[in-house]
């Protein structure tokens, strides 16, 4: 009896979803301990570290995607940030209503993300490389598409004067609250995309082929799992989410600016590795990084609370994500 | 003396004693051959640099007997120093830079100068006297002056949230410490800074910084931001939590189509011009290309824009 409790112990402890879970736990713990006068017990603050970690979120779900086939995608905050400019052009200079801005905008990221994955998967360049190189080439659509200037509501029209528009409605839907006001509308895009993610992964046959390609390409290839198919759907999922993602910032910004998501890419990355999916690839899942999302949110969010100076912020973010990244190794 | 020192000092005295001899200007300056300027831009990832380009642009299209070259260093300062050389290879009449740095583009801009060209540096120095014309802004001033507005329309009283830009940089240490010069806490004991956060100056970073400020004080009269896109990052978390009408926000820089038009919006409460003096190096250059005598150093003054003042173009301050 006693020995197969203990059993069951030692089996759970070394669940990665156990460990990803005792992390957060613990950072919530921190929380609590560091409350800014009582404020870290409010829902407010909970709900607004949800807002501000859903758009990183979103690209995270896509990440582990990508991270599961043993890749890599730097493109995502370029991919965002071209997202957000192409939307806010859309909707805002261009007046289209959003039932077709929206699509475009998510088929635009989708179609970079394949491009990435065909260079992947049909001529065998690094995705470290390929995504690096997608990195710089969407910031610099970004730029091209905006004239190097924020989209906003102030509009130029033909004769060359300035003309300010109102915000279509979808902005302020995007960047509003449901259930009276405790839960914004990104969390739940966000929550949705790892939804989206969590059947990709662990119901689709798809899911079973991504895994089986970051655990050994090879071993894939002979068994019978269209590689390069896998990793082209990959890589377009990723695209898919980091234009959500940029929707999602446009909205909360009131503008499509083409410098924003500067350097999101590593905040995805870190989330998908803290949660415990491992870079090596094979392994790994979307309630990792879920988990992942939600400890590095809550630290962000103390360090604000408690408005520590961003040098401290910086030491201790690179020494938790060393510390979270050794726990989850610890159950080998 | 040996031949090298020798060699030297020629080079140095060279420019002095041929600088009036010759003529300066290689272009005549006529509509049919304009004089030519080359515009070294260090970066246009930001749109207060987009700006001065624009600035420049602008002021430079409204003479017929001038043409202007852009580049753009894209932050590199050695790319930089290669578009000045390029610059002094080409022959143009005079050189326009906004540096990305001072030491590295010295040497550069003082050999164009050595060699007669006349050089307009803006917004950041370089270091030493090789150069005919400094133009820029003083952030520790406007931060000055932004404190000042602020002390003046809480009378005294009050609680403020400061956002800061990235305090590594000089512009934010300048902000910070010319705000706290204006509003003399010292003097003022019921002013009270009750929130700091830095966000670096990024908007996404503002509004989580400004949530934090939210949460843990009820009591909020003015934001303070270091720049227009931080105070309305503050604006759009005050607005969230249905508080925006409780307090003031108040940000810097003041760019046409992005701090003038939260004012002109109502976001923003006011905010304080950073120039970008490109208008005013081109009618500096203008004069250089005249022969006429320029100042070494012109440092520019700032102005306030508020709802009220906003069709007039805002008020200079002096």
């Amino acid at each position: 009896m006693s020995v197969d409790w203990q059993v069951r112990l030692k089996q759970w402890w070394a669940l990665p979803v156990t460990r990803a879970l005792l992390a957060l736990l613990l950072m919530i713990v921190i929380g609590g301990l560091f409350n800014a006068d009582g404020a870290f017990f409010r829902w407010s603050i909970h709900r607004d570290m949800l807002r501000q970690v859903s758009v990183f979120g979103i690209l995270a779900c896509g990440m582990t995607v990508v991270i599961i086939t043993a890749g890599i995608d730097l493109s995502v905050s370029s991919v965002l940030a071209l997202a957000a400019v192409c939307f806010a052009w859309f909707t805002l200079p261009l007046d289209w209503p959003a039932i077709i801005a929206i699509p475009v905008v998510v088929a635009v990221g989708a179609a970079l993300g394949s491009v990435s994955g065909a260079l992947v998967a049909r001529m065998g360049i690094q995705p470290f490389i390929v995504t690096l190189a997608m990195m710089v080439f969407a910031r610099g659509l970004a730029k091209v598409v905006s004239g190097g200037q924020k989209i906003t509501n102030y509009v130029a029209e033909a004769d060359g004067s300035m003309r300010l528009v109102d915000h279509p409605p979808i902005f302020d839907l995007i960047d509003s609250r449901i259930l009276g006001g405790n839960l914004s509308i990104v969390t739940i895009v966000f929550l949705l995309c790892v939804l989206v993610t969590w059947i990709v992964l662990a119901r689709l046959r798809l899911g079973r082929y991504i895994y089986a390609v970051g655990g050994n390409q090879e071993a894939a290839r002979l068994s019978g799992v269209p590689v390069r198919r896998t990793l082209i759907t990959s890589y377009a999922l990723s695209g898919f989410f980091a234009a959500i993602a940029g929707i999602c910032q446009a909205a909360q910004e009131t503008h499509g600016d083409p410098e924003t998501g500067m350097a999101y890419e590593l905040d995805a990355i870190a989330m998908v590795v803290i949660g415990g999916t491992t870079l090596a690839g094979g392994k790994g899942s979307v309630v990792l990084t879920l988990i992942g999302v939600l400890t590095i949110g809550y630290l962000q969010k103390i360090l604000s609370l408690n408005a520590a100076p961003e040098a401290t912020r910086l030491v201790l973010t690179g020494a938790i994500i060393i510390c979270a990244v050794l726990f989850q190794r610890g159950r080998k | 003396m040996s031949y090298r020192s020798a060699a030297l000092l020629c080079f140095c005295l060279s420019p002095a004693l041929g600088c009036d001899s010759e003529s300066r200007a290689r272009h005549a300056g006529t509509p049919d051959d304009p004089w030519v300027i080359g515009m070294s831009q260090c970066n246009l990832g930001e749109p207060w640099r987009v700006q001065m380009d624009a600035d420049v642009r602008a002021a430079a299209d409204r003479h017929s007997n001038l043409r202007v070259i852009f580049k753009d260093a894209q932050n590199e300062s050695l790319l930089q120093r290669a578009q000045v050389e390029e610059f002094v290879e080409q022959g143009v009449d005079l050189i326009i830079i906004s540096p990305k740095e001072a030491a590295p583009l010295t040497r550069p801009v003082a050999e164009a100068y050595q060699r007669g060209i006349p050089v307009i540096v803006l917004d950041r120095a370089v270091q030493g006297d090789q150069y005919t014309t400094f133009i820029g802004a003083d952030n520790v001033q406007i931060g000055r002056e932004a404190g000042r507005w602020i002390k003046e329309k809480l009378g005294g009283n009050g609680k403020m949230v400061e956002l800061k830009g990235l305090m590594t940089s000089v512009p934010g240490q300048d902000r910070n410490q010319g705000f706290l010069q204006g509003v003399e806490l010292d003097n003022n004991p019921g002013l009270e800074i009750v929130f700091s956060g830095e966000m670096k100056w990024l908007e996404p970073d503002a509004r989580r910084e400004m949530e934090s400020a939210l949460a843990t004080n009820p009591d909020i009269d003015v934001v303070y931001a270091h720049n227009d896109p931080g105070a309305h990052g503050a604006w759009l978390a005050a607005r969230a939590a249905g508080r925006e009408d409780e307090m003031i926000f108040v940000g810097i820089d003041a760019l046409p189509h992005e701090g003038q038009q939260y004012v002109r919006q109502n976001m923003l409460d006011a905010t304080f011009l950073y120039p970008t003096g490109g208008a005013e190096a081109i009618d500096i250059a203008l004069a250089i290309l005249r022969g006429e005598e320029a100042p070494k150093h012109i440092v520019l003054g700032t102005r306030l824009f508020t709802r009220e003042n906003m069709d007039r173009g805002g008020d200079p301050i002096q």
